[in-house]
């Protein structure tokens, strides 16, 4: 469970856990949270509760509600963040938010019944975007392209999947993974090639170097940062002859 | 595990996986190319009981179709698609409810659903919890499903705005399921189709961890090759975390289906 704990030049004035749907924070000694601070609103600020979070919400205070430094109207409180008013400092725990519910098993809650409004009715649903991940330890890689309609230019494998060789006819894609790149067959009689090679039909890693036929493009793998354009072109050059 | 399905009219492919954290698949998969539906349902509750409902979930509503479209061929009175469906996900949802009751093991056991129904150049969704419904149209994704999630209503109600929906602990948190109660509302609309539609369904392991835009581009450059637009979708699910459950599958409309006019083509018009 949740817990606010209410804190003034450094010791513990207030501490409660967050088991109500509604707790409000402010001067007047009705709020559940009685913050002593004269530049600290009589009704500051509510907590609301709705399934796992909690969200702070400010009543439109005099001096506004800042969250780890920054003012906020309305905020889902995260563990560890602390809400300051006046001389006070409101820390929220919550260590199960952390890790665990990521993992729980989907449960089955009560809607929000007011919910009913405005829904969209045709496609135009959004999607609710979530906090990924980075794909900080993804490798980034690049292809010089050598022949074919886009030869001269460097295509950045920045996307999950780049698609190569002529669509409709013969194509393959790299695709981008965390331990590398791998070029997989998508269409065509011919399967890929690399180095000279056929690459079969089934997905493979692909090297720092590798020169890759697809249709009538042919072009060359680098791995950013490991290989200089130059020395790249010189490989390429080989092959060729 | 994957899986394909062809027809001249509609190809399909599937692919599921336990992901990388989880000990069992709790997903189900049902494909009928006879029929023309594909149907995806993630199943909750302890001891292996999610694996219980999801595959009740598959099966009885695609032998409620099943039935319901020999009833029509047999002269019967014409079911519209969409009341089909609908019937025979609430007929799902009764018998799961009453295995959860009487079996001590699997109380609270239900599951998702979502289902496509490719008919007379429509396609009717069907849809329960938070798996979900995706077409591609030109090149761009548009979601057709609207969860039936905590996240959701609290963005709709203006509770929290989309951008912080990320911060939120309430994801995989589902407002209703098959199986829960006696009753349920399912969301079923129709939608037309086109040749060249791309239809996604998936459970949220896969919507959770791969984002739109990258959805978009696998559908978009592997719409030739649906199996491996499949596998890649689970994969770079998983490739990102895999902390749930994964599973799609891809339809893509290879041309027009209508149902011809005397009631026998009717009937099968959409499977030559």
């Amino acid at each position: 469970m949740a817990k606010l704990v209410l804190s003034s030049g450094g010791s513990i004035v207030f501490q409660c856990f967050v088991d109500k749907e509604r707790l409000s924070v402010g001067r007047d000694p009705t709020n559940q949270i009685v913050v002593d601070d004269s530049s600290v609103s009589r009704e500051h600020a509510q907590i609301v509760a709705v399934g796992n979070d909690h969200i702070i919400v400010d009543l439109a205070s005099a001096n506004g509600t800042f969250v780890n430094g920054r003012r906020m109207l309305r905020h889902i409180l995260q563990h560890g963040d602390v809400v300051e008013f006046g001389a006070f400092n409101l820390r929220y725990l919550n260590s199960k938010t952390a890790t665990e519910v990521e993992l729980d098993r989907t449960m089955l809650i009560e809607g929000i019944a007011n919910a009913q409004l405005g829904l969209p009715t045709d496609g135009a649903a959004l999607s609710v975007p979530r906090k990924r991940a980075t794909r900080i330890n993804f490798p980034t890689g690049r292809v010089h392209m050598v022949s074919g309609p886009r030869a001269g230019m460097m295509i950045e494998l920045d996307r999950v999947v780049a698609r190569f060789g002529k669509p409709g006819h013969c194509s393959a894609v790299l695709v981008r993974r965390p331990q590398g790149y791998f070029l997989a067959y998508v269409e065509g009689r011919r399967a890929p090639r690399v180095n000279g090679q056929s690459a079969g039909k089934e997905a493979r890693r692909v090297n720092d170097g590798d020169v890759i036929e697809v249709a009538d493009e042919k072009f060359q793998f680098a791995v950013a940062g490991q290989r200089r354009p130059d020395v790249g072109r010189g490989h390429l050059s080989a092959t060729r002859d | 595990m994957l899986g394909i399905m062809a027809r001249k009219f509609i190809e399909a492919a599937a692919a599921t996986d336990l992901g990388n954290v989880r000990q069992y698949n709790e997903d189900s998969i049902a494909m009928d190319p006879e029929l023309g539906v594909v149907a995806v349902a993630d199943g909750m509750g302890g001891h292996r009981a999610g694996e219980v409902a999801s595959a009740m979930a598959t099966q009885i509503v695609l032998a409620g179709l099943r039935q319901r479209f020999a009833e029509l061929r047999s002269g019967a009175d014409q079911h519209s698609p969409l009341l089909a469906v609908e019937e025979s996900i609430n007929q799902a949802n009764l018998a799961i409810w009453g295995a959860a009751r009487a079996h001590a093991g699997r109380l609270g056991m239900g599951t998702t659903l979502a289902l496509a129904l490719f008919h007379d150049n429509r396609i009717v969704i069907g849809h329960i919890g938070d798996s979900r419904v995706y077409r591609l149209r030109g090149g761009k994704l548009q979601l057709m499903t609207r969860d039936d999630s905590l996240l959701r209503d609290q963005v709709d109600a203006r509770v929290i705005s989309v951008a912080d929906a990320a911060e939120s602990h309430n994801r995989g948190l589902v407002t209703q399921a098959l199986g829960i109660v006696e009753q349920v509302t399912a969301h079923v609309r129709q939608v037309d189709a086109m040749p060249d539609d791309i239809v996604l369904l998936c459970s949220d392991g896969l919507n959770e961890l791969v984002e739109d835009a990258d959805i978009e581009l696998i559908l978009q450059e592997l719409r030739v090759n649906l199996p491996l637009a499949a596998q890649l979708l689970v994969q770079t699910a998983k490739d990102n975390g895999g902390y749930d459950n994964i599973t799609a599958i891809v339809a893509r409309v290879r041309k027009p289906f209508p149902a011809a006019r005397g009631w026998q083509r009717r009937l099968f018009g959409w499977q030559h």
